[in-house]
């Protein structure tokens, strides 16, 4: 089922810092704060709310409505990691459209003090706490590296070609004022960085952060009495434990439900502007290419070979420099393409807009745990 | 000669699961053994490790950690003996570490414990 005349539109971010000695109900806050200022609604008509966070507990979405002041009478928490962009766009929209609600705010944000990303990994889940931990303690870079390894030994990718996605990414960031790595960064400095847990080297690996990212859910006419620019939603998906029978994951949830997006968008890959995918390692950004459709399966190297993925090239790419340049604000990553891709359709991404961005695709992907990463959703949005 | 390894085992449905769990995963039923799986298996991935969340590990880096698919089913996660790659067949090894966790091994051949054990 289609989403009628359901928009989302003011996609803020509140900007990120490498650390932060705020809570994450300040980052939240804040962020609807903003909302409130790009939208100029009141507070009282935020009627929905759709929340993630890593670092807000022990409070959980209802003690932080009442932290905020707020009444809204749908209430969801999401904590679906890099997935929860998407799946609060979707669940929003679907509340928007039926009724539930007329304007929900998502947010997404985490706070980064000294020991935040140490805790939260070493408490990640079960599986993890007992079965990953103790093999060196090495989060999510030590899992990533393991998903890195075996793509390369049987795709034939190469650390070239992750660094190529890795060195665009940057040039978009150096485009971009909200990024927070934003220094040159050539091929050689990532082929020949310091090891992490190899094959992943300093450039393969998201860097923690503080920060949080928005956007509200309406109807059109809603938007458009408000003065907003707004992006319509032609299709979504989400998937959780995907292909639990695969040995090591090569695939994602993405591949089970891309028919159902693409038949549902009316359009297909070719028909994309711009492409945010979830990057937290390049790995996975390879991953949804090959499982959404930009190319065959197994050939992402070549996909990645024969395409620019930077400033005027053939497939702008996490066009803000996504979470390698722009950092991980926690659950905030889930947020960072979504975002994105709202400002590139409503012609608002300053130095780094794609000139006629017409349509983008934005996909999530979160929770790692024990050797796989569980969730999946994706998007495609229109002007 | 097989080193053995215990893992979980329903008895309603035959599923061998690792991680353990309270439930089978297939058929949620909580009729589980712990049975001795052959701890034989194929190396799906490796890496080492140059950095490490925990101070404990500090001097042991780098560590080599592996995915191995065992021959009764599951994936493990596992320390691996840095001599060993991607593809090779393993055995797997349970011990104590120092923070009292069990945590599993892979080499290429049975450690001479289990040997011993099993003859």
């Amino acid at each position: 089922m289609n989403y009628a005349d359901v928009v989302a539109c003011a996609p803020i971010t509140v900007p990120y810092v490498r650390r932060s000695d705020k809570s994450a109900a300040w980052w939240l806050g804040t962020a609807l704060r903003h909302l409130l200022d790009t939208s100029g609604l009141a507070k009282g008509q935020i009627d929905g709310l759709c929340l993630s966070s890593f670092t807000l507990a022990p409070d959980g979405p209802a003690p932080f409505a009442q932290y905020i002041g707020l009444s809204p009478r749908v209430l969801e928490f999401l904590p679906y990691g890099g997935a929860c962009g998407i799946i609060a766009l979707r669940r929003a929209a679907r509340a928007v459209q039926c009724g539930d609600a007329d304007i929900v705010a998502c947010i997404a944000g985490d706070t980064n003090g000294a020991n935040t990303f140490h805790d939260l990994v070493a408490q990640f889940s079960t599986f993890s706490r007992d079965y990953v931990w103790p093999y060196g303690a090495g989060g999510p870079n030590q899992s990533f590296a393991l998903l890195t390894d075996h793509a390369m030994r049987h795709t034939g990718v190469t650390r070239a070609d992750f660094g190529k996605l890795c060195v665009a990414q940057r040039q978009w960031a150096q485009r971009n004022p909200l990024a927070l790595l934003r220094g040159d960064l050539t091929l050689d400095d990532y082929l020949s960085a310091r090891p992490v847990a190899l094959p992943l080297r300093l450039y393969d690996c998201v860097m923690p952060c503080a920060g949080a990212d928005a956007f509200l859910v309406m109807h059109r006419a809603h938007a458009e009495s408000l003065g907003l620019p707004h992006v319509r939603i032609l299709a979504t998906i989400e998937r959780h434990n995907a292909y639990p029978d695969d040995p090591i994951q090569y695939r994602g949830g993405w591949a089970m439900d891309a028919p159902t997006l693409w038949h549902h968008a009316a359009i297909g890959p070719a028909d994309i502007d711009v492409i945010q995918t979830y990057d937290d390692y390049p790995v996975i950004s390879m991953l949804q290419f090959e499982d959404l459709g930009f190319c065959a399966k197994d050939s992402g190297a070549d996909f990645i070979r024969n395409n620019e993925f930077g400033p005027g090239g053939s497939r702008p790419h996490n066009t803000g420099g996504g979470q390698l340049s722009g950092g991980q604000a926690g659950a905030a990553g889930g947020f960072l393409g979504l975002v994105e891709a709202m400002r590139q359709l409503t012609n608002q991404a300053g130095a780094h807009q794609v000139p006629n961005t017409r349509h983008a695709l934005v996909s999530g992907f979160g929770m790692i745990n024990y050797d796989r990463g569980l969730c999946t959703a994706t998007a495609v949005l229109a002007a | 000669m097989t080193s053995i390894l215990q893992l979980q085992r329903c008895t309603t449905c035959g599923k061998i699961q690792y991680p353990p769990r309270e439930l089978c995963s297939a058929c949620l039923t909580d009729t589980l053994e712990w049975t001795a799986a052959p701890a034989t298996g194929t190396v799906l991935a490796i890496t080492e490790l140059h950095h490490t969340h925990e101070p404990s590990f500090y001097t042991q880096q780098p560590i080599t950690v592996a995915l191995v698919h065992l021959d009764s089913g599951p994936t493990v996660v596992c320390f691996i003996d840095a001599l060993c790659a991607a593809g090779d067949r393993v055995h797997i090894a349970a011990s104590i570490d120092t923070a009292g966790r069990a945590v599993l091994t892979a080499a290429a051949q049975p450690p001479a414990a289990a040997v011993a054990q099993s003859q």
